[in-house]
Parts: C-alpha cells; structure tokens; sequence
C-alpha cells in the first residue's frame, strides 16, 4: 500500500494533526478488519480476482473513453487537449477515494462472477459415457439449429471470458447493462481534469460511444438464458439436465436451466447457488420437482467445488428437504421471481432498516 | 501427480458395510486393512475416511466416489472409494492402493496442469470425444483462424498431427495419456508448434479430456554460435540475483520457516524452488557455451592425475547418490595416471557424467568409475546399471539441447554437449556405449603427457 504524505509548504501542527486522523483511522479499518464476521471474510484468492477484474474493467473502459474522446479533439483540431486525454490518469484511485466503485451492484456482481468461475472451474467432471462428446458439445450437434446455435454461443461466451480471466483482463460487455451504465459515465466523469466545455463534449460522445457498443446479450449469463429457453426443459426432463450441467461444469448453464423453470432472472439463481448454505437452492430444486436423488447430487457435486459447503449437514437434512412440497417451496421463493427493479426496492428498505 | 486411475490400478477390492455402519462382508485386502486399523469382523469399519464414504453415501442415497487417503501402519494408502447404496446396505469397491507419496497431495492434477499452462504460448482444452472446449482467442488471430468456430470441433480440425512419422502423439491421444514436447502443425497457417497436454479425469478416474498447452516450435539452430558474449554475460548478471532469490523464497515457504502454510502452496513453493534451480543451471550452461563456442577457445594444457580428478568427482556426488540409494566406485588412492588436459573442465565433465549416472542408476547399484592407459591416451569411464540408451538415442543425445527422456525431471540438454565440446577442446573425446536394459557406459578419453608408452611414471 503506498503511504501519502502531505506536501511540504504545512505547518508542522498541521502535519501532526492529520497524520493523527491517518493512523486513528488505519486503527477503525484494522478494528473493522479483526471483527469481521468469518462467512463475510473473502479469502485471498477470492479478493485478489475481484480487485483484478474491478481494475481490469475501469481501466478497459478508460482507455476506450480517452481514445474515442481524443479522436474527436482531434477533429476539431484541439490538438494539445487530445494529448492530454491520451496520457493515463489516476481514474481508478480517484473513484475508489470518492467510495463511486463501493456500488452494490458492481461488487455483487463481481463477486457472484467471481465466485461461479471459481466453483465451475473446481467442479469435477462426470462421463457419462466413454469418449462421448461433453454435454455443450453435443448440443452444438442435434438438429435443432436453435438449440445447436445457442450451444454454439454459449461455448463461445464462456471461452471469451475464461480467455479474458487468465490473461488478467475482461472480456467486452462483462457487466449487466444498469451496471455497465454507470460505470462507463462515472469512468467519464473521472477523466475530467476542470471545467472545458470542448473535453466535456468529447468525454461524453466517447461514453456514449462505448455504451452503444455494449451488448448485454454477449455475456455468458444471457447466452445461458437463451439457451436454457430454447431446450424449454420439461419437468421430467430437468433433473438429468441440471445433473448434465453439473458433469459438464457449466454452472452458469446449470443457473440458467433452473431460473428459465422458475421464471426468474440469472442473477437470482447464481446468488443461490453460490450460497454456501444452499438453502434457498434446495427450496428452489424442490419447486421444480426434483427428488430426493437428483437433490443430493446436486449437492454432492457442489460440496466438492465448494470447500465452504458442509456435505455431512445437508446429508443430516435431506430427509426434511426432500420432503418440503414443491407448491410451499415455489411459494417460498415467490418474492425473488419479481421484477427486477421491484426486487431492488425491497431490497434497498430492507438494508436501510437493519441499520 | 496423476489423479489414481481405476484402469491404470485395477485390483479392485469389494466391501458391504450394513444399515449400522459395519463391514459385513470384505475381500481381503480391504479386511486386512480394516484390522490393522484395530477394527474385527462384523465390527464397525475401522477406517474413519472409508466409513465416512460409506455413511455419506447411505445418507444421499447416491453413489459416491472419492479418493482418500488412509494411514495403513508406516505408509499413507491413497486409495479410491465407490460407495453405492444398496438397499440399506453400502458397496464399497476400493481400488488405487498406491503407497501416497511423502510430499504430494492426492488425486488432484492441477498443479501439473497450472504448471503446464505457465510456460505455454497458448492453450487449448478437450471433452472425452477429443472435441475442442477451449481455445486461446489471440491465438486464433496470431495463426489465422476463427478460435470461437473451432469450439465443439475435432482436435485434429486444429492441429496437423504426426507429420513426419512422428506416431507417440497419436499413440498419446488414442490411449488417452499425458504427453510432451510433440510436434505439430496448426492447420490453416502451417505453423510448427510443439504441443504438450495432461490428463483430466473425472470424478471416477475416467478419461475426460486434455488440458492442453502449445509453445511455437524452435527454429532451426543456425551453425554459428547465435549468443553474443554480451547477451550471455547480461542473461548471466540479469538473472543470476533474482533466480537466487526466487529459490530462496521458495525454498523458505516450503520449509514453512514463518509459520504453518496450506499443504498445496507449501508443494508449489517446492516446484517453484525447483524450477528456479534448473534455470539456474541453464544460465551456467549457456554462459558456458557461449564461451566453449567461440573460435579461439583453448583450455589450459596441463599434467593432470586423472584418477584425482575421478575420485573429486566421485566425492562431490557422494551425498546425492547415498540420497538415491546409490554407490558410487571411485579408484583407490593412490593409484595416479596422467593425463593433459585443463583440471577444472577435466572435473567439470566427469561431474556431469557421475552426476548423470546417479540419477539414472536403480536403487541399490552402483555407478563405476574408472581410469585406464589406452595407448596414446588415457581413459575415465563412468557406468551405470541403468536403464540403458537405444542407438538411436546415443547419437543425438550430444546435440544441443538434446534430452533422450523429456519425462525426466532435470536436465537441459546441454550437460553432454558442453562436456563434449570440452574433451575434443583438449584434444580428446567423449564417447558412449550402451544397449537398452544393459546400463551405459560414458568414456572421456584426454592424451597422455607419455603417448609411447600411455602408461603411469
């Protein structure tokens, strides 16, 4: 971490006065830091990606605004201001220090895509049969051209972001479109350096620029949408394919495949299944039906890409969930199947109660 | 480390343990096992992480399939574990039964698929069927194809394999084995790349794809020497400190000298302090060619006793060998044979070649070194009771960066090159024979300072 120090021209009392605040307040963080509850606590490796793919984002988008925004400096023949744009600023320490990168939803969703990543990669692989093609693949090959062509492009979404992880970057439209929105302006907002009506105007064609280029439908999660609407699973057919899914580590298809039967948004079923006590995924398997078989694959296969799930406990309980009716367990989860923005409402009140 | 595969291992051994958690019926193996762990028939399984397995499974009502390992008296047992409900009843088939070794983790191949994928250019990944799951995308724009069409594809839509009646690739593939260090071709821009792969299997031990790595194949090593001594000295000065330190690092995370670390990086500090040590010796090997290489190189010619020279190398290497289980014979003190050569090269090649020998000699055998007249010159051998090399071998094994087994851990290639290069610099040689399953034997020859009579004075 690097340490600021205060420019020379101070009086010393100054000086004393706020290196004082510093370390008083290095003590509440550390304090913090000592008492935060053990299931809050990231660890390392959870920490060090989020903070590499929140940089990596910040950074892709600031280098697509300063190029588009000096590019039209330059049309209008403002050639010192176009340099400035290009030189590299401090865009992301100057949004951490305003708290603008401490967004729910930016770090909600980094988080759970962090966390899928993480747990696909550590899921174990099942054959069902030997040297037969693995599940995605074989869907690319039936003949129905809109289920090969979606498991074609889901192949290809989660091939462009793990290609993206491992080299340390993003991959193009990684966040949800309300996420990416206010990112990309507050990025914008960043890269102001005084009032200049011309870099203002330049800034804001190049946000807009960058927004229209985004497309939510790229990302690995909507692909899996589609894919999970055009297979339209019936009931009977949805415990073999979500423990499919599962053999085949592709967790976000497995998220998609269960929200496309409960009628609800991708992000609702990630949350739970990345929830190491998994209790609103078992609700969730239970209103699609499944039994009590299908019920400890699941979970068997979670436990073992998931070192924070207690295989024994669920084991202890699985009687009492399997057994849960499937019309009490849908009406259970009725809230998070509504709209999105209602979700947002509720969930906003009821942060600002508990506080 | 290779996750244990039932098909590799295939003794299996059955067990049922009833509703009550008891072993009500084993073969031998697993009952054996079970008494030594201090538990009786019709008893309760005496094996805690097999009667987890067992209980877990009765409790799903699913079949479950682990690997654990057991303390079995002395040994840790790595073992394989299918627990299938029946009725109220477990069957349990046990297979692996591999003595785990000492520093390893079990049945996990991932450290040797990070390691893979840290030295490759790009990666490639395939299902079970050899169909592509994953292609690095910048390398599809590097060699001219589109990487996302080529999801769901053939292996072989990717790649040229076995040009040149080069069959272990595909051998590799059909057997469905780690390979190394194979050539190919990408198919489209006819680029040569040199391909290696490990092995992912699936919760049952079954094959269930590649995790695969390319590196672009060397170009043809022109025929003068192509290391500046500039470059060498820099690659000596820039790598030298930070290789020490990287080892040194290394080396004290493994020893976990500031505190318990989790057992997996404790493994990865020792691959990371062992790779640092091999670059370590490459950059002594190339400072070392560079200067072999230049024109005017000439050792020093000087009387020498090689049967000292044989016996310093034979002390140097004691302590490594009596690691390995291994003797080493050096010539008794004493006896004295002159030789004209430099010294320090003199004991440099017969180093590398007692150090050779020792890692290639089976436990309990003894690696030779002698020293004889032979008319105008004068003579130290260096045997083993190895495995031996193939003629084939034998030819190319002094090549630059020439290495017969790419599957054995150390070595660069250039140990035999250099060392050959340094006997014919002093006038003399280095020769090998060998035939497969017999040993090798590694003769330096150097001029006798008395080529009448090439005896001792």
């Amino acid at each position: 971490m690097q340490v600021r120090s205060d420019p020379d021209p101070v009086s010393p009392t100054l000086r004393a006065t706020s290196a004082w605040a510093r370390a008083d307040a290095r003590l509440a963080d550390a304090i913090d830091d000592l008492f935060l509850a053990e299931d809050a606590r990231l660890d390392d490796r959870l920490r060090a990606t989020v903070t590499q793919t929140l940089s990596a984002l910040v950074a892709q988008i600031e280098a697509d605004l300063r190029r588009h925004a000096a590019r039209v400096l330059v049309g209008i023949g403002d050639i010192a201001r176009a340099e400035a744009m290009l030189e590299r600023g401090d865009v992301f320490a100057r949004l951490a220090r305003a708290g603008l990168l401490r967004d729910v939803d930016l770090i909600d969703e980094l988080l759970a895509r962090v966390r899928v990543d993480v747990m696909a990669d550590a899921l174990p692989t099942a054959i069902t049969t030997p040297d037969a093609p693995s599940f995605l693949v074989r869907l690319t090959l039936v003949p129905d051209t809109i289920v090969a062509k979606a498991a074609s492009a889901l192949l290809a979404a989660q091939n462009r972001r793990r290609a993206a992880n491992e080299a340390g970057g993003v991959e193009p439209s990684a966040l949800p479109a309300e996420v990416q929105h206010r990112l990309v302006w507050r990025v914008a907002a960043a890269l102001r350096a005084g009032d200049d009506p011309d870099t203002d105007r330049a800034i804001a064609q190049a946000a807009l620029r960058s927004l229209a280029a985004y497309d939510e439908g790229d990302r690995p999660e909507s692909v899996a949408m589609r894919l999970a609407l055009a297979i339209d699973a019936r009931a009977e057919e949805l415990a073999p394919l979500l423990i499919e899914t599962l053999g085949d580590r592709s967790l976000t298809l497995f998220a998609a495949v269960l929200a496309h039967a409960l009628a609800m948004d991708h992000d609702q079923l990630r949350a739970m299944v990345v929830e190491p006590e998994g209790e609103r995924l078992w609700l969730a398997l239970r209103a699609v039906s499944l039994d009590r078989t299908a019920m400890a694959q699941v979970a068997l296969s979670l436990s073992e890409a998931d070192p924070r799930r207690d295989i024994e406990a669920f084991a202890e309980r699985l009687d009492d969930l399997a057994a849960v009716p499937a019309d009490e367990a849908a009406a259970a989860l009725a809230p998070f199947a509504l709209d999105r923005d209602f979700r947002a409402g509720v969930a906003a009140l009821a942060r600002s109660e508990w506080r | 480390m290779k996750a244990p595969d039932p098909m590799i291992h295939a003794a299996v051994a059955h067990a049922t343990v009833d509703a009550e958690g008891r072993l009500v019926a084993a073969d031998p193996a697993i009952a054996a096992l079970n008494r030594r762990a201090g538990g009786g028939e019709r008893a309760a399984v005496a094996v805690p992480a097999l009667a987890t397995v067992a209980r877990l499974a009765r409790r799903l009502g699913i079949v479950v399939s682990r690997g654990i390992v057991v303390a079995d008296e002395e040994h840790d047992l790595q073992l394989w574990v299918r627990a299938q409900p029946e009725g109220d009843a477990v069957r349990l088939a046990v297979s692996g039964w591999q003595e785990r070794r000492a520093t390893r983790l079990p049945q996990t191949s991932r450290g040797e698929a990070d390691f893979l994928v840290a030295g490759a250019d790009w990666r490639w990944e395939t299902d079970a069927a050899l169909r592509l799951t994953f292609v690095s995308i910048d390398a599809g724009a590097r060699h001219g194809f589109d990487a996302l069409a080529m999801l769901g594809e053939p292996l072989t839509r990717l790649f040229v394999l076995g040009d040149d009646g080069d069959l272990p690739i595909l051998d590799a593939l059909a057997r469905r084995r780690a390979f190394e260090a194979q050539p190919a071709a990408v198919r489209g821009s006819g680029t040569n790349v040199i391909l290696s792969a490990s092995v992912r299997h699936d919760s049952k031990g079954a094959f269930a794809g590649f995790v695969g790595a390319v590196t672009p194949a060397a170009p043809p090593v022109p025929a003068a020497s192509p290391l500046s001594q500039g470059f060498t000295l820099g690659l000596d000065r820039a790598l030298r400190r930070p290789l020490g330190r990287i080892i040194g690092h290394a080396d004290s995370i493994n020893a976990q000298a500031d505190g318990p670390v989790v057992p997996a990086y404790a493994d990865y500090a020792a691959d990371i302090a062992s790779a640092g040590r091999h670059l370590l010796g490459l950059v002594d090997d190339l400072v070392d060619m560079q200067a072999i290489e230049r024109p005017d190189f000439a050792p020093p010619a000087e009387r020498i006793d090689l049967t000292d020279v044989a016996r310093r190398a034979a002390g140097i290497l004691r302590v490594r060998a009596s690691d390995s289980g291994v003797r080493i014979a050096a010539p008794e003190t004493g006896a004295m044979l002159l030789a004209v050569g430099d010294f320090r090269r003199a004991l440099q090649i017969l180093v590398n070649l007692v150090g050779n020998a020792v890692r290639y000699a089976p436990v309990g055998s003894t690696v030779a070194v002698t020293v004889r007249p032979a008319g105008a010159f004068v003579e130290a051998s260096v045997a083993d009771a190895g495995k031996g090399i193939a003629s084939a071998d034998q030819a190319r094994m002094f090549d630059k960066f020439a290495r017969v087994d790419v599957s054995e851990p150390g070595g660069n290639g250039l140990g035999l090159y250099i060392s050959r290069r340094l006997a014919r610099a002093m006038g003399g040689d280095l020769i090998v024979a060998s035939a497969p399953g017999e040993g090798a034997r590694f003769t330096l020859t150097l001029p006798s300072p008395n080529p009448a009579r090439g005896e001792d004075q």
